[in-house]
């Protein structure tokens, strides 16, 4: 190693200054040496330890000029959607307006899903069945769930077409396991309506009765005055 | 048949086959899932106006979701290959639908190929410009500059 430095920067002992000169940097310049060539650099020396001065810096008519790089076939000039063929993809997503929310993308998942998530899911877990002691802390109070959890499991109704909406469309006769859907609400509506609607009736049945009942008293009275 | 033809039928068979088994993994996926969500479901009609006469009925709903999550993480297996991007899951946190990060995705990416193209035919054209112009001012150097580059494309 010592040897091939020494021959391309000269003899230490009888050429050149001592110290950093002997290097070559004292110069400025590297000293090319005399036995070799202007072309002909020994494989070696680019091997061992990296190039110290590239041939093509010393030799060419340019200083520092280097081979263009490699052409990359593809590069940003193609039109790269094209070339991995994504048209048909791209129309469809950004040709047609896609829709915002969530339930466009899932609209057969039941609840309200267009709410942001509050939780991060918990991951990593082990899945082991419940136990009847795990099991004990499902026992649940008996009747409906309180209103403010009532309406969280209750899809938000769906637009519907903008022409037909002065039309009212007839209910579609509703399916018996599904209280879940929109039309839970309603169904819940008209169950909570029924029994007012019953009471009204009762009340105004009442009333008619009553009413009904002092009729007949007062006329009563009135033929038994005549009568009398 | 040509050794060419074997090739394009042999692609085209590999990307069928490669199709079909991965639309099937992702049909046993969905069919867990949608028994699942059906499980939570009937689980929510349960508790929405419970009974005590419910409670097996309650208890056997939970250890169906248990084993329903248990069924998609065996799915998991087959599926180690498919990456999703995390941004993905943000938009859904969100509410969002998914199919906007695809169409957001598209379009950055075209705006970035324009973008990069408008510098390549910019630096292209400079390129030609300055090469005519030190010709003119240095043609000896540029005659060798040529000889060891070759003469460039016209812009």
């Amino acid at each position: 190693m010592t040897e091939i430095f020494s021959s391309l920067y000269g003899q230490p002992d009888s050429q050149g200054p001592s110290g950093p000169s002997a290097l070559g940097f004292g110069s400025g310049k590297p000293q090319v040496p005399q036995n070799m060539g202007p072309m002909c650099f020994p494989h070696q020396m680019v091997d061992e330890g990296g190039p110290i001065r590239k041939p093509s810096a010393m030799n060419e008519p340019f200083y520092l000029l280097r081979e263009l790089p490699m052409e990359n076939e593809l590069t940003g000039h193609t039109n790269l959607i094209t070339h991995y063929n994504l048209e048909h993809a791209y129309n469809k997503f950004c040709g047609k307006k896609v829709k915002e929310k969530l339930s466009n993308f899932l609209p057969e998942l039941p609840g309200m899903i267009d709410s942001p998530g509050i939780q991060t899911p918990v991951c990593n877990n082990s899945f082991s069945p419940l136990t009847g002691v795990m099991l004990t802390g499902f026992r649940l109070h008996t009747g409906p769930l309180p209103e403010q959890y009532r309406l969280m499991h209750i899809q938000p109704p769906k637009k519907k077409n903008k022409h037909k909406h002065k039309h009212h469309r007839p209910q579609d006769p509703l399916p018996p396991e599904t209280p879940s859907d929109s039309d839970h609400k309603k169904k819940k509506k008209k169950k909570d309506d029924d029994p007012d609607r019953k009471k009204k009736k009762k009340d105004k049945k009442k009333k008619k009765v009553n009413w009904s009942c002092y009729t007949l008293c007062m006329k009563i009275h009135v033929t038994n005055g005549l009568v009398l | 048949m040509t050794l060419q033809q074997f090739e394009t039928l042999y692609s085209t068979t590999k990307d069928s086959v490669t199709k079909h088994v991965m639309a099937e993994k992702f049909d046993n996926l969905e069919e867990h899932l949608e028994k699942f969500v059906e499980n939570i479901r009937q689980l929510g009609i349960i508790v929405s106006d419970f009974q005590p006469s419910s409670q097996t009925g309650l208890n056997q709903k939970l250890n169906f979701m248990i084993t329903g999550l248990q069924d998609i993480e065996k799915c998991r297996q087959q599926l180690h290959d498919i990456n999703v991007p995390l941004e993905v899951f943000e938009y859904i946190d969100q509410g969002r639908n998914p199919q906007l990060y695809t169409k957001e995705c598209l379009e950055r990416a075209l705006a970035k190929n324009e973008q990069v193209k408008g510098k390549i035919d910019t630096l292209t054209k400079f390129k030609s410009l300055l090469i005519s112009e030190l010709g003119k001012v240095f043609p000896e150097e540029m005659a060798k500059y040529k000889a060891i580059h070759g003469d460039d494309p016209p812009s």
